[in-house]
């Protein structure tokens, strides 16, 4: 019986199983091996397997360094856009008229294509008559260049990994993180905040109520402990998110520039790999930038599941 | 439950099945259908319906949607390329290198076809590598100076003509300047396409790399001076749009758009442009006020001036390449050539059909009436050619990353210059480690010296 089973169920699982085999779990294990070799596209250098080279020239790559602090930088979003997500769940789970509305209007940003908002922010961003600008200038402040300006709010230099006092400013990593928190205010973030807000023991909040604490005191005894897991689990995919992200905005908004300030390390391994053609490079940098994931989420696990109330 | 999983299933594969043996054919019954990967410029049609209407045998169609080269490549080397492609003297190595690009020279001496001796000089480094022919010159360019002629007679200015000077150019660039009280530019004297700036490295007596294309020499005097110059005429002399300003005045996407709807739209008195502009300055539709002429860019020390082209390969890997190689020999045929003179889409890339009254007199075009200006500057056009030691794909990106910092203001010329071509050095050694039989040919130009 359990053969037969087995052989009416497999056609079903087959599809999905070969495009898993063939299209995800092969190209990752052929990455691996050809991070150890000297492949590219061009012909004329004989393919070699040549042990750590990819990682040791890594190591000693400027570039490498310079994006990975590009990448870094823009998660300078990931607690605004995680503070934002929980603030505007409580707001949406309050008993307001017209809720789906709200809703689905703040849900918005999430299920339009990413390409039509990174166009509409460049337009906003338009130092000249971009809106922004605009606003800003009316207040009376000085307005920043934005897309085009290589200067940041930390002053992170623009062709070394340091502190420039020249950099100090709002240029188009801002921009980018700024597009980055308001994209995801509104995003899942906001939905399992609100899911997890449905599963707070409302006996839990009564029980404070009645002993006299104010709204803060709920949220910050009651509420938030009861958030945790999914405030920890939102951290992690944020961090993962995160680290792999940067590739559209940097295609679509900047291309990478001015100067480099807006390539992240996903960018960089497609410029390596699909325009200089180091395939083989590219592959260690994806490698090494999976480490470097799994390395945080590891970290984030160890310390931040402490906090974890079940 | 289990009768109804298998009957999904089978209608699923009869599904798909069904949508295979539906898919549409491009090529009519009888023709082979070949795929061409170029740009979306309009002109592409009339290119291709001109073919179309001459082959008994072939269908071609244009894929503008996998134009670039790392597409092109995967693609063919998958099997699943297109047949023909274009591609210029910076990537054509590559394609050389990823075996992509097909040999020709020996299917062009068979008919009769001289590339070398017929097209444009400049236009060679397109095709030829290693004194080896991969393809043919699509067209050739030179750029020249566009005039607005309306504002130019606004401010009561004659027409300026070549050959002239930078020197001469700038007082009239500048009356031509017209900013409000806040200094905001209401309209510039001079407009150009910032990827054009080896123009003044090469008109300053500078190049990109050495001849042998062992070393990069940004970091000449010559090539600083000739930067330094482009970076006075936004920040110095105040003539041409800083990127803030090249922002404000930014137009919506599509082929033809940028530098070129906005000197359409009067934004400019002159412009730096190649004649594939005038494909979209041509429509008087969306450029009613526009009335230009054109003249020879000014220059420097030296009297030349940057050219650049494209060119059309065929796909080593194509089961139709023979049948592409048809295409190849229209492209050096009158229908093309003087199709892409009356279509403006830049130069004929074969020299002997630039000359004559066809091409200075196009009657559907009778305010062209400068058509010799671009053939005079291609005749004293130089080409940028890459290094073969190292990927342009990558010394681009160390360039432009410098120049970036140039044309924000954020970096002295000199010093990004220095660090470009010192950078770009670094890794044409490193180049050389990793590819033995390029190193073999460093040495042998440079005595070893790497």
């Amino acid at each position: 019986m359990k053969r037969r089973q087995l052989a009416i169920a497999l056609p079903f699982v087959l599809p999905n199983l070969l495009g898993f085999m063939l299209f995800t779990a092969g190209p990752v294990l052929f990455s691996l091996c050809i991070a150890f070799s000297n492949w590219n596209l061009m012909r004329s250098v004989p393919f070699a397997w040549t042990g750590l080279e990819n990682f040791v020239t890594l190591w000693r790559d400027k570039d490498f360094w310079l994006y990975f602090a590009n990448t870094l930088y823009f998660l300078i979003g990931m607690p605004f856009a995680i503070a934002g997500s929980l603030a505007l769940a409580l707001l949406l789970s309050q008993k307001l008229k017209g809720l789906v509305v709200y809703r689905t209007l703040l849900y918005l940003p999430s299920f339009t294509s990413g390409v039509a908002l990174m166009i509409l922010w460049k337009a906003l961003y338009n130092p000249d008559f971009g809106p922004i600008n605009y606003a800003i200038e009316a207040l009376g402040f000085h307005a920043p260049q934005w897309l085009l300006s290589t200067q940041n709010i930390i002053g992170l230099g623009v062709e070394k990994v340091g502190f420039d006092a020249k950099q100090l400013g709002l240029g188009a990593r801002d921009a980018i993180i700024i597009m980055g928190v308001w994209t995801a205010i509104g995003g899942s973030n906001m939905l399992l905040y609100l899911a997890a807000l449905t599963n707070v023991p409302q006996e839990l909040t009564e029980a404070a109520e009645l002993d006299g604490a104010n709204r803060w005191q709920v949220f910050r005894n009651v509420t938030w402990p009861q958030l945790a897991p999914t405030t920890f689990f939102i951290t992690v995919m944020s961090f993962i998110g995160g680290l792999q992200g940067g590739f559209e905005q940097a295609r679509v908004m900047t291309g990478g520039g001015p100067a480099g300030t807006t390539t992240t390390l996903s960018y960089y391994i497609y410029t390596k790999a699909f325009e200089e053609f180091q395939i083989g490079y590219a592959s260690a940098i994806s490698w090494v930038l999976f480490a470097i994931i799994f390395v945080i989420t590891l970290i984030n696990w160890k310390f931040g599941n402490k906090e974890v109330a079940y | 439950m289990r009768l109804f999983f298998l009957a999904t299933l089978a209608t699923l594969a009869a599904l798909s099945l069904l949508a295979w043996k539906l898919e549409p054919r491009f090529a009519p019954t009888g023709k082979t259908g070949l795929v061409w990967v170029s740009d979306d410029n309009p002109q592409r049609k009339l290119q291709i319906a001109g073919f179309n209407a001459e082959s008994a045998d072939c269908s071609l169609r244009l894929d503008p949607n996998n134009s670039g080269m790392q597409k092109i490549i995967v693609q063919s080397l998958a099997g699943v390329g297109p047949d023909l492609f274009d591609t210029n003297a910076n990537n054509l190595p590559v394609m050389v290198a990823a075996d992509v690009a097909w040999d020709i020279t020996d299917a062009l001496k068979k008919r009769g076809i001289d590339v070398e001796r017929d097209a444009w000089p400049s236009a060679l480094p397109h095709v030829r590598w290693n004194g080896r022919i991969y393809g043919i010159p699509a067209n050739a360019c030179t750029n020249a100076l566009f005039i607005n002629k309306k504002l130019f007679d606004q401010a009561k200015i004659p027409y300026p003509s070549g050959p002239w000077t930078w020197e001469q150019f700038l007082p009239l660039a500048q009356k031509l300047t017209v900013r409000d009280a806040r200094g905001k530019a209401q309209q510039f004297g001079f407009l150009m396409d910032w990827w054009t700036w080896p123009q003044f490295v090469i008109q300053w007596g500078g190049q990109v790399y050495s001849d042998d294309g062992t070393r990069c020499t940004l970091d000449s005097p010559e090539a600083i001076a000739g930067v330094q110059f482009l970076h006075d005429l936004i920040y110095k002399y105040r003539v041409m749009p800083s990127p803030v300003e090249e922002a404000a005045m930014a137009t919506q996407g599509g082929w033809g758009t940028g530098s070129i709807t906005q000197f359409g739209g009067n934004r400019a008195a002159m412009a730096f442009g190649g004649r594939w502009w005038l494909c979209t300055l041509r429509k008087k539709e969306q450029f009613p006020e526009l009335s230009l002429t054109v003249t020879e860019c000014p220059h420097h020390k030296e009297r030349v001036f940057y050219a650049y082209g494209r060119s059309t390969a065929i796909n080593k890997h194509s089961p139709n390449r023979e049948k592409a190689l048809q295409y190849i020999l229209h492209m050096a045929g009158p229908t093309y050539n003087q199709g892409i003179n009356d279509q403006a889409d830049a130069l004929a890339p074969f020299k002997k059909y630039c000359e004559g009254d066809a091409y200075l007199h196009n009657p559907a075009f009778p305010d062209e009436d400068k058509n010799e200006v671009w053939r005079d500057v291609m005749a004293v056009g130089k080409p940028n050619p890459p290094s073969p030691f190292i990927s342009s794909q990558l010394a681009d990106r160390i360039i432009n990353r410098q120049l970036d910092l140039v044309k924000n203001d954020q970096k002295p010329v000199a010093d990004a210059l220095r660090a470009a071509a010192s950078e770009v050095n670094a890794e044409i050694l490193k180049t050389l480690q990793r590819d033995p039989a390029l190193k073999k040919r460093y040495d042998a130009l440079t005595g070893g010296k790497s």
